[in-house]
C-alpha cells in the first residue's frame, strides 16, 4: 500500500478520537442514555435452577400489576435458533432451562421498578433435572443431555459432535508420537485457567422501537450491528429486512457484546406491545446471563534436545462451553491453532474438546483461547530452559519462527517482526540485569518473558467512500468502535489515502440499512480488514477523481497526482491543478455521476495446507494475518502472604504499521492490565450451578493501585504487505503473553511453578511452602 | 407518591425537586435532570462511573440519597467545562489519548478534578491513591495518570 | 429498587433524642449514616426499610475532640476521610487512622462513617480489629439512656453487635496510648480497597527493649476480631524475642474461626494470619528499635 505522509491527522499521527469532546463533557450517549417517547422498561426473570424441563407458566399475577404492558415467557417466543457456529440457542429459555440464572421470562412496564416487581410474581412450573456441572461429568456415559437435539441443529462448519460434546478439533504436523524418542528433555504437565469476566464498565442493554409498518429499529450495546441483526432475526424468525440495527456509543466490549444478550427480548416485546422497549441489565444480571472467558484444562507436553532445539509439542485441551455454544467452537479451534506458539517445532499435535455444561455460556474474550494455551506453552518453555540450564530468552530465540516460516498448519505468514520485538524489549528491560530491588527483606523479585503471536482477520468486511458535492468525504464501513479507536484509525486511513485532512472526512454510524456488511469488532480485525477495504475504496475514488480531472485538465489520468489538501494536479506542473470541489461538482451535475468508491472483501488464504498438516473439525478454513509480540515482566512476591504484584513491564508488539500510535499503546497497555488481572486475581466461581460472585464487590479486577505505572509499550512495525499502509491488528495480542510472563517471573522470584490461573496469594504461598518442605 | 421537597444547586444552577426517600442522586441526575454524564456501572459504589462532587467532595452518586442532599452543591462532568472551553484536566485527557470507550471518563474526571484542585505537584503514587476508586477496564490506567500529571504541569 | 407504591419515610432529625424517638416509632426504620453500605444494600434489594432516619443533621455526631482524660472521642458521623487525617490521634491511637486510610477508596471514604461502619459490623471491615487493638470504647444511646461498652464486647458475631432495639452508636472513644507507642494496621486484600482477606492491627510500646504495652488483634478471620490479652500479659514486662512473637501468633491462630469465601479459603486464612502477625510485630518492634 502507498506510504502517506502524515498530514492533518493522517496515518502515523496520534490523533484524538473524533468523539473525544462528547466523551469528555458527558454528552456521549450510550444505550442507557437513550430513550424514546412512550417507551416501556423491561426486566428479566431468571431461572432458580441449573437444569430443568419447563412445563408451564402462571403469569396472571404479573399481568395484573398496574403499569405492566406485556409479560412474555418462552412459550410466547418463536422457536428460531441462533448461534455463531452451532445454532443451539433460542431467544429465551424455551421448554428447558439450561443454566441457573438463565432468562425465562421478560416483562415490559411503565417503569423499571414495576417491571422488576412484576417479573418476580411470575410462576414457572418446572421439573428439575440433574445438573451437569463439569465437562468431565458431562462426558460420562449416561450423563444427562443438555441439548437432546444437538444432532438436528444447524452447524456452519463440519462439527464433530455428539451427546454433550459440542465440538472436537485436531490439528497436527509432523509425527509427534515418534518424535518423543528423539528428545533429551520432555516436560509434561496439566494446567488450568479460570473463567474471567469481561467486566466492561457498561453493562449490556438494548432499546427497540417499532413503527406503524411493524419495522423495528434496535439500538444495543454491541460489537457488531450485523451480528445483532442476524441473531435477532434467526431467533425470532423475522425477515432481516424487518429489523434495522443501529449503535449508540459503546462502553467497551472485549468480546462480551459480540454475540447477543437481551436484544431478541426487547425486539419481541416491541412487537408484542407496539411501543419502544428498553432493557438495561443490572451488574449481577450482566455477570450471570451474558458470557465469560472459557475455563481451560490443558495437558501440555514439550520435548527438546540437549542443545535446546524444540522437537515436539503435544497439547490437549478441554473446554467448558457452558449451556450454549456461542463462539466456543471458534475458541477451541483457534486455541489449538495458536498452541504451538511462534516457534519452529516440526512435530506438533494439538487437539481438544468443547463440552456443554449447565452453566452460563462461555464465549469470545480478548485472546479467544490464545491466552490460556500460551500460559501453558510459555511456562513450559521456561521449564525446559531451566532443565537445560539455558537462559529462557536465548532458548526462545534459538527456536523462534523466522520471517518466511509458515504458521502451524501451513498458513502463510507474510510479515514477522518478532525478532525486532525481542531485541527492543530485551534492550529496554536490560534483560540479564537483575530485576528491580526488593522493597523489603520479605519481598522477592523476579523477571519473566513470554512470546506471543495472534491473528487479525476473519470474515467479511466492506467500505464505501463517498464524495459529497463540496469535495469532502463520507466514510461508511459498518465497523463499531467499542472504544478501541477504529473510528479514528479508519478515518486516518481514508484521509491519508486521499491526502486530505481528517477534518474533511465524516464517518457514518454503523447502520444495517446503509452500511456495508462488517462481521464485527473482534478478532483484532478492524484496522486490518476494514482498513484494507477503506484503502481500496479510496483507491477507486482516486481513480474517479483522476478521470474527471483528466477531462477538466485535458490530460490522461495516469499523468495526474493527488496533492495534499484535496487537490489533483498534473505531475511535474505545480500550478496545473484543481480542487476536489470542482471535480465533485462536475461529477454531480455534468458527467459521470456522484463519486462513490466501494470495496468488499473477505480473507481467503487458507490456514491449513493439507500437504503439511492434518485438521479435523476446524471451524474456520481461513482467518487472517499474524502479529507478534514479546513481553518482559518484573514481579515482586511478598513471601509472608504469597501475593505477587507486577512492578514493571515491557511489551513490544509488531503491529505492521501504527496508524495511530497512542491508540496502539492504549491497546497494549489495556491488554496488559486485563491479562494481569486474569493472571493474578480474576476468577468467576461456581458453587454447584450457582455463580457465587456476580458483583463487583466479589469479583475483583485491578485498580490504579494494583497496576504499575511503568508499563512500557514498544511499537514495532514490520509492514504487512496487504495491510492498509502496512497495518495489522493489536487489539488482543497485548493480553496474550501476559499470564505466562508473570508466571515465569514468579518462578524466577520464588522458585515455584504455577500451573493454575489465577496465581492468587494462596496458591503461591502453598507452593512456596511445599517447595520449602521438599528442600 | 408524595415526594420530599429539596433544593440542589447542580452545576451552579438551583433546582427545586421532589423525590421519594429511596431515589438516589444518580437517578435524579440521569432521569430527572437529563444529566446523563454520570453512569450506572454497578449500582454498588465499586466501579466509580457514578462519581460526582457533593459540596466539593467526590462521592458515589449511586449510594447518595437525593433526599439527604438538601441544600447541597452538586457538580457533574457536565459542569467542568466553562462554556466551550474544556477544563485543564479534560483537555489533558484529550491530549494524552487516555479516553477509549469513555464510560469511566465522567467519574474519572470528577475524581481527577477534585484531586488536582487540592494537589499541585502530585506524584504517580499520589494519583494512584486518589483515583483508586475509579475503575477503567480499557486503558490500563497509564495514560490516565499521564493526563493528570500533564494537567498538574499545565496548571502550575 | 423499592417495590412500586411502597412509600419510605425520610427524616432528618437535629438531635440524638429526636433520632431515637423516630427509631422507636417505626421498627422498620433504620439509621442512615453515610449510606455507603445501606444504600448499596437497598440497591441490591437486600433490605427494604420503611423509614430512613438521616443522622447527617446531628452536629454532635460530627465532631472529634480530646476529652479531659486524654482520650480522643470520634463522633459516629465522622467520615473515614476525616478519621484518616485525624491529627488528634497520637502514638498507638494511629492504628485507627491507619485502618481508616485503607478503607475502600476516596469517594467511599468521603461518605462512609465510623458509626455506620461499626454498627453494621462486617467482620472483614477495617475498624473492628483496629478499635479492639486500641482498647476503644463505643458510646451508645437508646430508649433506656446512654451506655458505653468496650469495642471487644461491642462486636458480638457476624454482622451482630451489642446494639439493642432502638439503640444507636453516638461515638467511639480511644484512650490515650502510651507515649512513644506505635500503632500499625496491616491488611491483606485482593485489590486496593477490597475488604480484608486477613488483617492485623497492633499497638506496641517498648521501654529499653522491654515491652510496656502490647495489643494485637486479627481481623477478617473469625466472627469477631481475635485478641489474646492473656498472652499479651505474659509478654508485657519482658523482651520481645522470636519465641514470644511465635507464642502470640500461635495463640491467636488457635482462636481463629475463618470461613471460605470469595476472597480466600479458611485454610489460607489460618495459614497466613499468624505469618502476618509475626511480620507486623517484628516490623513494629524494629521501628521502635527494640528487637532482641
Amino acid at each position: 500500500m502507498n506510504e502517506a505522509k502524515p498530514f492533518g491527522g493522517g496515518v502515523g499521527e496520534s490523533l484524538a478520537r473524533p468523539d473525544i469532546r462528547e466523551k469528555l463533557v458527558g454528552r456521549a450517549r450510550y444505550i442507557a442514555d437513550l430513550s424514546q417517547p412512550n417507551m416501556l422498561h423491561a426486566a428479566i426473570l431468571q431461572s432458580p435452577v441449573a437444569h430443568a424441563r419447563i412445563n408451564g407458566y402462571d403469569t396472571r399475577a404479573a399481568r395484573a400489576v398496574p403499569g405492566v404492558a406485556a409479560v412474555l415467557t418462552g412459550a410466547d417466543f418463536p422457536d428460531g435458533r441462533m448461534g455463531a457456529f452451532i445454532k443451539d440457542e433460542h431467544a429465551i429459555a424455551k421448554d428447558k432451562i439450561r443454566y441457573l440464572g438463565e432468562p425465562v421470562a421478560v416483562v415490559a412496564a411503565e417503569t423499571e421498578a414495576i417491571a422488576r416487581h412484576a417479573a418476580k410474581l411470575i410462576d414457572i412450573d418446572f421439573e428439575e433435572l440433574p445438573a451437569v456441572l463439569s465437562p468431565e461429568a458431562a462426558m460420562i456415559d449416561g450423563a444427562p443431555l443438555i441439548h437432546e437435539d444437538l444432532d438436528t441443529y444447524i452447524k456452519i462448519f463440519p462439527a464433530i459432535c455428539g451427546r454433550n460434546v459440542a465440538s472436537e478439533t485436531e490439528l497436527a504436523e509432523g509425527d509427534v508420537a515418534a518424535a518423543w524418542a528423539g528428545c533429551d528433555v520432555i516436560v509434561e504437565d496439566d494446567y488450568k485457567t479460570a473463567p474471567q469476566a469481561h467486566l466492561s464498565i457498561e453493562p449490556c442493554g438494548a432499546l427497540a422501537d417499532i413503527d406503524e409498518a411493524g419495522r423495528v429499529t434496535l439500538w444495543s450495546a454491541n460489537q457488531s450491528v450485523f451480528r445483532v441483526q442476524a441473531n435477532v432475526c434467526e431467533s425470532l424468525k423475522l425477515p432481516m429486512s424487518k429489523l434495522r440495527c443501529l449503535t449508540p456509543k459503546i462502553g467497551a466490549g472485549f468480546g462480551n457484546k459480540m454475540e447477543p444478550h437481551v436484544q431478541p427480548l426487547v425486539v419481541q416485546l416491541a412487537l408484542a406491545t407496539g411501543r419502544p422497549v428498553k432493557l438495561i441489565l443490572n451488574r449481577a444480571e450482566d455477570f450471570e446471563t451474558v458470557r465469560a472467558r472459557h475455563p481451560f484444562k490443558i495437558r501440555c507436553k514439550t520435548g527438546a534436545t540437549n542443545d535446546g532445539t524444540l522437537v515436539a509439542r503435544e497439547v490437549e485441551v478441554l473446554l467448558d462451553g457452558g449451556a450454549y455454544s456461542d463462539d466456543s467452537p471458534g475458541v477451541l479451534g483457534y486455541s489449538l491453532l495458536m498452541a504451538r506458539g511462534p516457534y519452529r517445532i516440526p512435530n506438533t499435535r494439538c487437539a481438544g474438546k468443547l463440552v456443554y455444561t449447565n452453566k452460563m455460556r462461555f464465549g469470545a474474550f480478548r485472546g479467544f483461547g490464545n491466552p490460556q494455551v500460551s500460559f501453558a506453552g510459555e511456562t513450559q518453555i521456561d521449564e525446559i530452559a531451566a532443565t537445560l540450564g539455558m537462559d529462557p530468552l536465548e532458548l526462545r530465540l534459538k527456536n523462534m519462527a523466522q520471517p518466511g516460516d509458515p504458521w502451524f498448519g501451513g498458513g502463510k505468514v507474510a510479515s514477522n517482526g518478532l525478532g525486532e520485538c525481542v531485541a527492543k524489549a530485551k534492550a529496554a528491560a536490560k534483560w540479564g540485569a537483575a530485576p528491580g530491588k526488593a522493597t523489603s527483606s520479605t519481598v522477592k523479585c523476579g523477571r519473566g518473558v513470554a512470546f506471543a503471536a495472534h491473528i487479525s482477520g476473519l470474515l467479511g468486511t466492506g467500505a464505501i467512500v463517498r464524495m459529497l458535492e463540496d469535495g469532502s468525504i463520507v466514510l461508511n464501513t459498518g465497523a463499531v468502535d467499542i472504544g478501541q479507536g477504529s473510528d479514528t484509525v479508519l478515518t486516518q486511513i481514508c484521509a491519508s489515502a486521499l491526502k486530505i485532512p481528517v477534518s474533511q472526512v465524516a464517518l457514518a454510524s454503523p447502520d444495517t440499512d446503509g452500511s456495508p456488511y462488517n462481521w464485527g469488532t473482534t478478532a483484532s480485525r478492524v484496522t486490518y480488514t476494514t482498513g484494507r477495504s477503506v484503502a481500496a475504496a479510496a483507491k477507486t475514488v482516486e481513480a474517479e477523481i483522476k478521470k474527471h480531472a483528466g477531462e477538466l485538465l485535458e490530460c490522461a489520468p495516469v499523468d495526474l497526482e493527488l496533492r495534499e489538501g484535496g487537490k489533483v494536479g498534473v505531475k511535474g506542473v505545480p500550478d496545473k491543478e484543481i480542487s476536489f470541489l470542482e471535480v465533485s461538482l462536475r461529477a454531480h451535475w455534468a458527467a459521470g455521476g456522484p463519486i462513490v468508491g466501494s470495496d468488499t472483501w473477505v480473507f481467503d488464504q487458507p490456514s491449513v495446507d493439507p500437504k503439511r498438516a492434518i485438521a479435523r473439525g476446524l471451524p474456520f478454513p481461513q482467518i487472517g494475518v499474524y502479529s507478534f509480540g514479546c513481553v518482559i515482566v518484573d514481579v515482586a512476591v511478598d513471601t509472608v502472604t504469597g501475593k505477587a504484584e507486577v512492578s514493571e513491564a515491557w511489551a513490544a508488539m509488531d503491529v505492521g504499521r501504527a496508524i495511530n500510535p497512542a491508540a496502539v499503546e492504549g491497546q497494549i497497555e489495556g491488554g496488559f492490565v486485563q491479562g494481569m488481572g486474569f493472571a493474578l486475581m480474576e476468577e468467576l466461581i461456581w458453587d454447584g450451578g450457582r455463580l457465587v460472585n456476580p458483583s463487583m464487590m466479589d469479583y475483583k479486577a485491578p485498580t490504579f493501585r494494583d497496576t504499575p505505572y511503568a508499563i512500557h509499550s514498544i511499537i514495532v512495525e514490520e509492514p504487512e504487505p496487504d495491510g492498509p499502509f502496512g497495518a495489522k491488528g493489536v487489539g488482543e495480542i497485548g493480553l496474550v503473553p501476559v499470564p505466562a510472563a508473570i508466571a515465569n517471573a514468579i518462578r524466577d522470584a520464588v522458585g515455584i511453578q504455577p500451573r493454575s490461573l489465577p496465581m492468587t496469594p494462596e496458591r503461591n504461598l502453598r507452593a512456596m511452602l511445599e517447595r520449602d518442605d521438599a528442600a | 407518591m408524595t415526594g420530599h421537597p429539596l433544593t440542589l444547586k447542580v452545576n451552579g444552577q438551583e433546582r427545586a425537586l421532589s423525590v421519594s426517600a429511596t431515589r438516589t442522586l444518580l437517578e435524579t441526575l440521569r432521569e430527572d435532570l437529563a444529566l446523563t454524564g454520570a453512569k450506572r456501572g454497578c449500582n454498588q459504589g465499586v466501579c466509580g462511573a457514578c462519581t460526582v462532587l457533593v459540596d466539593g467532595q467526590p462521592v458515589r452518586g449511586c449510594l447518595s440519597l437525593t433526599a439527604n442532599c438538601d441544600g447541597a452543591e452538586v457538580t457533574t462532568v457536565e459542569g467542568l467545562a466553562d462554556g466551550n472551553v474544556l477544563s485543564t484536566v479534560q483537555q489533558a485527557m484529550a491530549d494524552t489519548g487516555a479516553v477509549q470507550c469513555g464510560f469511566c471518563t465522567s467519574g474519572m474526571l470528577i475524581s481527577a478534578f477534585a484531586f488536582l484542585r487540592d494537589n499541585s505537584a502530585p506524584t504517580v503514587d499520589d494519583i494512584q491513591h486518589a483515583l483508586s476508586g475509579n475503575l477503567c477496564r480499557c486503558s490500563g490506567y497509564r495514560k490516565i495518570v499521564d493526563s493528570i500529571l500533564l494537567a498538574a504541569k499545565r496548571v502550575a | 429498587m423499592m417495590e412500586p407504591g411502597a412509600e419510605v419515610a425520610f427524616h432528618r432529625p437535629r438531635t440524638v433524642q429526636e433520632a431515637l424517638a423516630l427509631l422507636s416509632a417505626d421498627d422498620g426504620a433504620v439509621c442512615l449514616a453515610g449510606g455507603a453500605t445501606l444504600v448499596a444494600m437497598m440497591n441490591a434489594d437486600l433490605i427494604a426499610p420503611s423509614g430512613l432516619v438521616s443522622l447527617s443533621g446531628i452536629d454532635v455526631l460530627r465532631t472529634a475532640e480530646r476529652l479531659p482524660d486524654g482520650a480522643v472521642r470520634i463522633g459516629a458521623m465522622r467520615h473515614h476521610r476525616q478519621t484518616a487525617d485525624e491529627t488528634l490521634l497520637e502514638d498507638g491511637q494511629q492504628v485507627v487512622r491507619e485502618a481508616a486510610r485503607q478503607i475502600a477508596n476516596t469517594p467511599v471514604r468521603n461518605m462512609g462513617t465510623i458509626g455506620g461502619s461499626i454498627a453494621f459490623f462486617d467482620p472483614a471491615a477495617d475498624y473492628p480489629p483496629a478499635l479492639v487493638a486500641a482498647d476503644a470504647i463505643v458510646d451508645i444511646s437508646g430508649p433506656n439512656g446512654d451506655r458505653a461498652i468496650a469495642a471487644a464486647a461491642f462486636f458480638v458475631d457476624w454482622y451482630e453487635t451489642a446494639l439493642g432495639a432502638g439503640e444507636m452508636v453516638t461515638g467511639v472513644r480511644l484512650p490515650a496510648a502510651p507515649m512513644g507507642s506505635v500503632g500499625v494496621y496491616h491488611k491483606l486484600a485482593r485489590v486496593s480497597g477490597d475488604f480484608a482477606t486477613a488483617s492485623v492491627a497492633l499497638v506496641l510500646a517498648m521501654e529499653n527493649h522491654t515491652v510496656s504495652h502490647l495489643a494485637v488483634a486479627v481481623g477478617a478471620c473469625a466472627p469477631t476480631p481475635v485478641r489474646r490479652p492473656d498472652i499479651e500479659a505474659e509478654i508485657i514486662g519482658n523482651g520481645l524475642d522470636d519465641a514470644k512473637v511465635d507464642r502470640l501468633a500461635d495463640a491467636l491462630a488457635e482462636r481463629l474461626d475463618p470461613v471460605d469465601d470469595v476472597r480466600a479459603s479458611a485454610a489460607y486464612r489460618r495459614l497466613v494470619a499468624p505469618r502476618m502477625v509475626k511480620h507486623a510485630l517484628c516490623r513494629a518492634a524494629e521501628t521502635l528499635g527494640g528487637r532482641q
